[in-house]
Parts: structure tokens; sequence; C-alpha cells
């Protein structure tokens, strides 16, 4: 069948290719003028055909082919001036671009730029966002985060009180796929969530896409985050940084050979644990982490272009020498662009990624080990083709090796002690292809297919359940494969322009994803454990289909959307009542597998340009999964099911060097489970639970402020000052409810309440040379 | 030990000193329930058979859980001894003759108000205990000055996997009420290497200790392990509550254990 299918889209392909005459292509690349960084997403427009239009690649390229003439090119991008040429196109032409950041404290106006993205592009469910916009948003802590900010837009929400983690549209936070530079990243969290692994001063670009993404990604059912990070300026030295209350930054970028090559390092360290010492209490205890980004490119020639990209970042948590926690992920990317000619792009990467974690307990003969580590090998080869204006084509395949190393206990003094687990070893493999396509004026189609397949490899043995229950066991010898899924994965999306204000946009899309993270509590935790698909735990599935209206008001000042989607989840996994995590000697033993659904309608009203800008999101959504086993096999509230969701979010700019801002957030409590009733047992006071998640935490909400203050730029040297408060209002939201007897009245049993941040103030001095 | 817990440990007080966090009381509106029949029955070694039947009350209700008085209670032994229980107390119903023994497996059967619990419980064999000993505690509780101690109860597990133990400690007579659990999935045919581990039973120097071990089956291993679980239910959200696995059958909630019984004390010096 498969083959059929293949056969199919060759075809399909060809027809497409067949090129006329006296057609000519320019091609290159789009940068920023000062720094030559890549501008992802810019777009080339021709001024005497309306509606032809492509945008750069995530490598800066583009290419339109058109017929012989002359035509007005425009280039244009967020935040930068336009840019036009006027070409005689009588043969292939490359033409690269330096665009201009248009800074509004700066003597150059910024032209009002037809910035309607939002109806012409077919992707929908997608977003990109603004770094310098996130650095003017309140935050906790003062450290700007692209993750938090991501969670104020609609269909995204937080996994929890100043948590990095998300929710998208129903999935869990395992069921996004995050990547940086390509590679993925398995716990974006630094502190509990408090802080993401994405460090704001080394990032370009951050795209997400809420389940309708094209056919290069897949792997992950909810969700997308592409995050890209700076190439390095390649014509002058910088170092930036910032100080703040318990984190600091810096950054160097330059050329290592002038417009050739370039590098940029970027590094972060909190000191929580300065605080610490000064007490008596917890002097002896340590809590901090690091991060390191870096990256260097060297273009070899006009057409061949090398990167090197790393992360390496780890918290450390100590209990003076007795007990020692740390974990973090390390990842590593080696590219190849090269541009083969004027209409193919091909791009080869090799990806190394490893997330780990170790739990030590030092007590003499007592030491022992915890630890856990995923590790993955990655190799990918995309071509991209655009034949002419109206199609851009993807294909490419993926090739990743993946080991894990489920939580296992050793013992430092006695062997015997040890419960090691054995590795896990699986093949995942992707072909696929996409095609954005320009139907007519009005209709564009992006389409694709991916073929997934998840292979479970030997050198270990994989045990088969019933309920529970041991069945029957497969040994697999080493390298030797054993079951192995396929999935087709179909994504389409249409977009059918109304008119120039307005667009209906519709697509459907089947992801798959094979590796699941488990997790046994309300939020994760660094030791939640990930394990593949196995002869148990099958692919899971989700089918989504979404619907969307799009409307800009007032040349494109406003830009409003509303999206319906519903989305529908297969082989989901979830422990069972009572699972034993920690010790059990196959944690597949303890798991159960069930279905989810969930549903919901976004809403999104956004000012994009002059003093004041900013938006309003809604989210109106419900999420819910059966398993047999939970719930007496009913269907209930996942605990990311919350019904309504609010962000306002505002920027002013008061003066050329005061900017104000805030955010607003409302959200209906997410689903928990209470007790209904109460009993004694051992003789404690136990409490009587009839329905999974049946309850609410009470009502979320908080208002954050910033203001941020630049100062006079002198020479080279920037700086700016950013004041924030974050929970001005000192709402006590509740982190967690828990039920005990009370104190002063034993007969009594009381709810109480904890809540983390009330007033959390902070103060950052930013720097740039 | 839960890794949230031990975070929080940290940062909590952290931010309470800067006044960030802060816990409090709250009303909650909660549903009422139906009422649920609640089975505590429990068969030591060389002791009677004591089961104890009460209700669930609601939420807001004062902690008097109402009794099951008159119910039919009997208990069974894998040789046909059966015997029923006489309430001694109400609510509370007792064996005269049945004492628990090892390696038996006991059948209960309780009838009340027209519905029917049933459960079986065996006996294992008891493991040895030998003696207990007292180490200082390699985790220092932040903030106290004194050292901490744990106790060791001394004891080889069997070679056969499976075996499963609880223990109750008591500090001059004062008893721990934290539920102290343990089985071989980690360390099984050794000498036990494992400390009792208590949060809020500091063990200092002088005092008296006495560890209480019992030898339990796997249901009621698994009825006190999912028990310990809800109850550690505590910052962060902690495993998302259920009622525990019960080995009791016609929808009561509780358990049915028979078990072994050995008790050692120690001065700690």
């Amino acid at each position: 069948m498969t083959k059929f299918k293949l056969t199919l889209l060759c075809m399909l392909f060809l027809s497409l290719t067949l090129s006329a005459q006296d057609k000519f292509t320019i091609s290159g690349t789009l940068r920023d003028k000062a720094s030559g960084e890549e501008l992802i997403g810019a777009t080339i427009m021709v001024k005497e055909i309306p509606n032809t239009g492509k945008s750069a690649n995530e490598y800066g390229f583009y290419s339109i082919t058109l017929p012989k003439g002359t035509y007005t090119l425009r280039a244009n991008f967020v935040g930068y001036s336009e840019m036009t040429k006027t070409v005689n196109l009588d043969k292939n032409q490359k033409i690269d671009w330096a665009l201009e950041s248009g800074k509004v404290l700066e003597e150059v106006v910024v032209k009002a730029t037809k910035e309607d993205n939002n109806i012409t592009k077919t992707i929908m469910g997608s977003d990109k966002m603004d770094i310098k916009e996130i650095a003017k948003l309140p935050v906790i802590f003062g450290e700007k985060d692209v993750l938090k900010t991501l969670q104020l837009l609609p269909g995204i929400k937080s996994a929890g009180e100043g948590n990095s983690g998300f929710y998208v549209r129903g999935g869990g936070s395992d069921q996004n796929l995050i990547l940086l530079d390509e590679a993925p990243v398995y716990n974006a969290s630094h502190l509990l969530g408090f802080f993401s692994t994405f460090n704001s001063d080394a990032i370009k670009d951050a795209t997400i896409i809420k389940g309708n993404s094209p056919s290069q990604y897949g792997g992950r059912l909810s969700s997308v985050l592409d995050v890209r990070m700076r190439e390095g300026n390649d014509k002058e030295f910088q170092t930036s940084g910032g100080i703040g209350l318990i984190s600091s930054r810096l950054s160097i970028e330059g050329p290592i050979q002038q417009e050739k090559s370039s590098f940029m390092i970027s590094g972060r360290r909190t000191y929580v644990d300065l605080f610490l010492k000064a007490t008596d209490d917890f002097k002896d205890n340590s809590l901090y982490f690091y991060d390191l980004n870096a990256k260097a490119n060297y273009r070899i020639n006009d057409n061949n272009r090398i990167f090197v990209s790393g992360y390496f970042g780890r918290d450390q948590l100590g209990f003076g020498s007795a007990v020692g926690i740390d974990w973090g992920n390390k990842t590593g990317t080696v590219r190849w662009n090269s541009i083969i000619n004027s209409k193919w792009f091909s791009n080869t990467s090799l990806i190394y990624s490893d997330y780990s974690y170790e739990f030590k307990i030092n007590g003499g003969e007592n030491s022992f080990t915890n630890q856990s580590k995923i590790k993955d090998w990655n190799l990918k080869q995309e071509f991209q083709y655009f034949p002419n204006t109206k199609n851009s084509w993807r294909f490419g395949l993926n090739t990743v090796s993946h080991t894990i190393t489920p939580g296992s206990l050793i013992s430092d003094s006695n062997a015997s002690k040890s419960q090691i687990k054995d590795g896990r070893k699986s093949w995942e493999n992707a072909i696929y292809f996409n095609n954005t396509f320009t139907a007519s004026p009005k209709l564009s189609i992006d389409y694709g297919l991916r073929l997934s397949s998840w292979s479970i490899l030997g050198g270990t043995t994989y045990n088969i359940y019933d309920k529970g229950i041991k069945t029957d066991s497969v040994k697999l010898a080493d390298n030797a494969i054993g079951e192995t899924y396929f999935n087709l994965e179909p994504r389409l999306s249409f977009n059918y322009i109304l008119n120039e204000q307005s667009s209906i946009k519709t697509g459907y899309a089947r992801n798959t994803q094979n590796l699941h993270l488990l997790s046994n509590s309300t939020s994760s935790n660094p030791t939640d454990q990930w394990i593949g698909s196995s002869y148990n735990i099958k692919p899971e599935i989700a089918d989504q289909v979404s619907l969307g209206y799009f409307r800009n008001f007032a040349d494109n000042k406003y830009e409003f959307s509303a999206e319906t989607y519903y989305k529908t989840m297969q082989n989901q996994v979830d422990y069972k009542n009572g699972a034993d995590i920690q010790t059990a000697k196959d944690v597949e033993s303890e798991l159960l597998y069930g279905k989810g659904r969930a549903y919901g309608l976004e809403l999104y009203l956004k000012k994009k340009t002059g003093k004041f800008t900013g938006w309003l999101s809604y989210t109106l959504s419900r999420t819910e999964r059966q398993i047999e086993g939970i719930n007496d096999g009913n269907w209930y509230a996942a605990k990311q099911d919350r019904t309504h969701d609010i962000s306002i979010v505002g920027i002013y700019q008061l003066s050329p060097k005061w900017s104000l801002s805030g955010n607003f957030v409302y959200n209906t409590g997410s689903a928990v489970t209470f007790p209904s009733g109460k009993y004694s047992v051992a003789g404690k006071t136990t409490y009587y639970y009839t329905e999974r998640n049946g309850y609410r935490m009470p009502d979320y909400h908080r208002l954050d402020v910033s203001a941020t203050y630049e100062k006079q730029r002198k020479g080279k040297f920037q700086s700016s000052w950013n004041f924030s408060i974050y929970n001005l209002y000192g709402r006590e939201n509740a982190y967690t409810i828990t039920f005990e007897d009370s104190k002063t009245d034993p007969s009594k049993t009381v709810a109480k309440q904890t809540s983390l941040f009330r007033w959390v103030p902070s103060v950052t001095y930013n720097f740039k040379f | 030990m839960n890794f949230k817990k031990i975070m929080l440990s940290i940062l909590l007080p952290l931010w309470g000193l800067g006044g960030l966090s802060c816990t409090k009381e709250i009303e909650l509106d909660l549903n009422s329930s139906n009422s649920k029949y609640v089975i505590e029955a429990e068969l030591p070694q060389n002791q009677v058979a004591i089961v104890t039947i009460t209700k669930t009350v609601n939420f807001s209700d004062s902690n008097n859980f109402p009794p099951i008085k008159a119910a039919d209670v009997i208990i069974t032994d894998n040789l046909g001894v059966t015997e029923k229980l006489t309430e001694t107390a109400s609510g509370v119903y007792k064996t005269q003759k049945i004492k628990g023994e090892e390696g038996k497996t006991y059948s209960l059967s309780i009838k009340t108000e027209g519905q029917t619990f049933t459960a079986k419980s065996t006996m294992p064999t008891a493991v040895k205990m030998t003696g207990l000993r007292a180490a200082v505690s390699i985790v220092r509780v932040p903030g106290s000055k004194a050292d901490t101690y744990n106790i060791f109860p001394q004891f080889i597990d069997p070679p056969a996997l499976g075996n499963n133990y609880r223990f109750i400690q008591t500090r001059n007579n004062e008893t721990d009420k934290s539920l102290i659990l343990g089985n071989d999935n980690i360390g099984n045919g050794e000498p036990n290497a494992r400390p009792i581990f208590s949060r809020d039973f500091d063990i200092k120097l002088g005092d008296n200790v006495t560890v209480e071990m019992r030898c339990l089956d796997k249901p009621a291993y698994d009825y006190f392990f999912s028990l310990n679980s809800i109850n550690a239910n505590g910052p962060g959200g902690g495993t998302t509550p259920t009622n525990p696995v019960t080995n009791l059958s016609g929808g009561a909630l509780g358990y049915f254990s028979a078990y072994t019984v050995q008790k050692l004390s120690t001065t700690v010096k």
C-alpha cells in the first residue's frame, strides 16, 4: 500500500513541476543590515503581480520564478523598513537584501508596511514571537522568557504559577515538540519550571504551530515550537548582558572572518543560593542553574554554509553533602546549507540531544544514585524546491536513534542492592513532502504527507501485560528489530482570501507521538520518565480539524482572528491508581491506556503598530480523557482543562526613553480531584473520592506591570533598566490545596491553600556595546 | 522520596522570608456523597482478629464516623475453621478462638443492612527481625541543631521475591502515625539496608525506640502503598488522589490484612 502511495506522490510531484518556457528565477538571501543575521520569514512581494510573494525560509533564502519582464520587488519584515528594487528580468539573478531595522528612536521613518501576513499565509494556528516585544513585557523575577510570553496567546495555557511549561489545545506538556536549532529539548525548564531553558539573548526566532503543522514537523501531538538561535554578528563585535536580582546573563558575538564567519556565545546563571548562604538554616544548601548557548557559522562560498550550534544547561540542587540532585539538557546541531541552484535549496542536519537527571544520596554504606537518561542521534535531510511562483516544495527524511535509560537505582557500596533497568533502544524514521500551492490569487493550499515509523530495537526483554498482569515477554537480541509501527500522517490547510482584509482558513492534520512522558503528579518534575512506544504502549495519534476567520482592520493596524478546533487523541497513557513508580521492576506494569478529545474557540485581537500596541486573547475550551480503570471508565476533565482563559497585554511607548507595559491574565481553575467525604483508617482521617478531576481550583487572575527606561545611546553603548512587579495586586492564587485535621479543633477537617507569589518586584539592568 | 517536596522545602521558606508565599485556611464548597462502608479488618499473628466497621461522612461534618452495629462478621481459615465475630464495642468485632497463624489464608465475610462484603488475606511466613540499629541521619532537617537518628531494622530478606513489610515505630511510648512500608523490589534476598524514614518524627540521643515489624501479603501492601501516595499529596500537587486499592469486594473502603508481628526495643546511644 505504501509503495502505491509513494508512486502516486511522485506522479503528483512530476505533474506539478512541468516548467513553462521563458521564465527566470530571482533568488537570494534576506539579512539584517547591521548584524548580517538572516531574517526568517521575511517576504518578497512582486508589485506588478498582486498576491505573488515568497517568504524567506528558516535560513533567510528565497526564490521566485517569473516570466521575462521588468518588476518591482519589495522586501518586508516586521520591525524593519521596507526596501524596493527594480529588476529587469531576462536571466536568472541572485539578489541579496540587507534590511534596516526600523528603530522608533532613530530618525529613520518606518514605512507603513503592508503587514497582512496573517491573512495571506496558509498555515493556521501559528504565531511568531517578536523577541524585541518580549523584552518589554513584565515577567516573574524580571527574566524575559519566550515560553511565558507564549502562554499569553490564545489556545496556549500555562502549566502553573510562574511556570514555563505549557499546554496547547488540550494536550499535555509532553505533547509539544520543542526544538532548539532543530534539536528536541526534552525538558525545557529550570528550577521547577520557573525559568525556561531559552535564554532570550541567544534567540533569533520562535514560532509556534498549534497542531496543523506542515509535514516537515512530526513526533508530538499538540504543537511545534521551533526556536532558532542567533548566528552572531558577522560585521562587528558586540557584547550584551543583563544583571537581575536572581540571575545574570552575558553574550558575546562577532565575526571570525569579516562577513564570512561569525560566532555567538551566551551564558546565564542564577544565584538564588547566595540568598541561602545568608541564612543560618539553609547555608549548606545549593540551588542554581546555568546554561550556555553557543553557535558558529562559516560561509564556504556563496552557496554553501556550515553552522554548528550547541546548548548546555544544568540545574543543581543540594542539601549539604547528603543529597544532590542535578538535571539538564545538552543539544548539538551541525548543519550544512547548500543552494544547489536558484530553485533548489538543501539542508543537512546532524543533531544530538540528551536529557538526564541524577539523584544522589551520600550516606556511607547507604549511598545510592538514581539516574535516568534519554539520548538521541538524529539525521535530517531536506530539499526545498521553488519551481514557480505557485509552488514551494519541501521533501525530506529524518532518521533518529533513541536510547532511553529508565530510572535506575545504583548502590555505591553494594551492587546487589542496585536495581539497574536495561536501556531501551528504538529507531524512528520519517519521510515527508509538503507543498505550499497558490491555486488562484484567492486560494492557497498547504498539503503534505508524512510517513513515520517507530521500531523497537533489541538488547533487552519487553514484557507484555494485560491489565497489569504479565502474559508474555519478548526477548530481542542486540540490534534485532522488534515490532515496527507505521503511521501515515496527512496534513492539509486551505486559505481562501475573501478580500484584502479577510480570509477563511481550514485545516486537518494527523500527528503521532512515540515518546511518552509518564508523570503521576499534577505538574511536571524533572524526574518524570520518558518511555518509547513498546509492545504495550502504542503510538499516540491525534487528529485535528480547525476552522478560522481572519480579519485585519484600519490598514492592518489591527489584526483579528477567530479559530475553532476539534481534536481526538488515541492511545493516551496514564498511571493506574496506586501505581508504584519508584521501585516497580517494569513501569509498563503500572500503566493504563485510553483516549482523549479536546475542542475550543480562540479569539485574538492585536494592535500591531503605533505608540500603543498589545493584544487581547480569549480561549473557550474543553479537554477530556477516557481511560479504562480511571473514574470507572467514564469521561473526565483532563487536569489542564480550563473553561475560560483571558490574556490582555499592552505596551505603551510613553516617550523615547520610557515604555510601560502590563499584562492581565484570568483563567478558570484547573480540574482537580477533591474529596467528597472522609473516614478513618489506620488511625488517620482519610478522604473519600467520588470522581476524577470533578472539582475546580479557584479562579486564577493576576496583573503584572513593568516600566523600561532606555538611556540615551552613547556611541556604541546602549543600556536600559527594567522595573517590574509580578502580581501587582497581590492576588493569592492557589498553587495547591491540601486537606488536614484542624490543628485547633481536631474534630474538624480543613482545606489549606498555599500560594506562591504575591508581589514579586524585580529590577534588571541590560547593556549592549 | 518526593522530588518536588524537597525542592519546595527549600524554596517555600525562602519565599516565605520575602513574604511571597503564604498558606491559609480556605472555605471550599465540597459535594456531599452517599455514605460508604469502611472496613478495617486485621488479624495479627497469635492474636484475635479485630474488625471495625464504620461509614464515611461528608467533608464538612465533624470527625465522628458512625459505627455499624449488629453486622454479621465471619472469618474462616483455609482448613475450614470458621467463627462468627462478637461485637465487643459498637462497630468493633473480635474473634474469641481464631488467632492469626503464619502461612494460613483467611476469608472474611461481612453481612450488614442487606449488603455483603468479602475479602481474603494470607499471613506470610515471618521474616526474622534480629535487632535494631540506630545511626545518625544523613539528611539534616533544615534548621535543626542537634543530630537526628534513623533506625535500621535488622533482618535478612528471603531469596524469593515478593516480601512486603510494614513498620510501626514508637519513641518513648509515642507512636509515629506515618505509614512506613517496604518491599524487596530493591535488595531482594539481602540484609536490610534501608532505615525507617519518617518526616516530623525526630529520634534523638537517649530516646527509647520500639519497632514493630509486620509481614504482609501483596494486596494488603498495595492498599497501604496507595493510601500512602494519597496522604503524601503535598505541595506541588503530588499524585492525583484516588481511593486506595482495596482487597475487599462489594464496594467497601478499607482492607483485610493478616500479618505477622515482631517487636524489638532499643535505646539510642
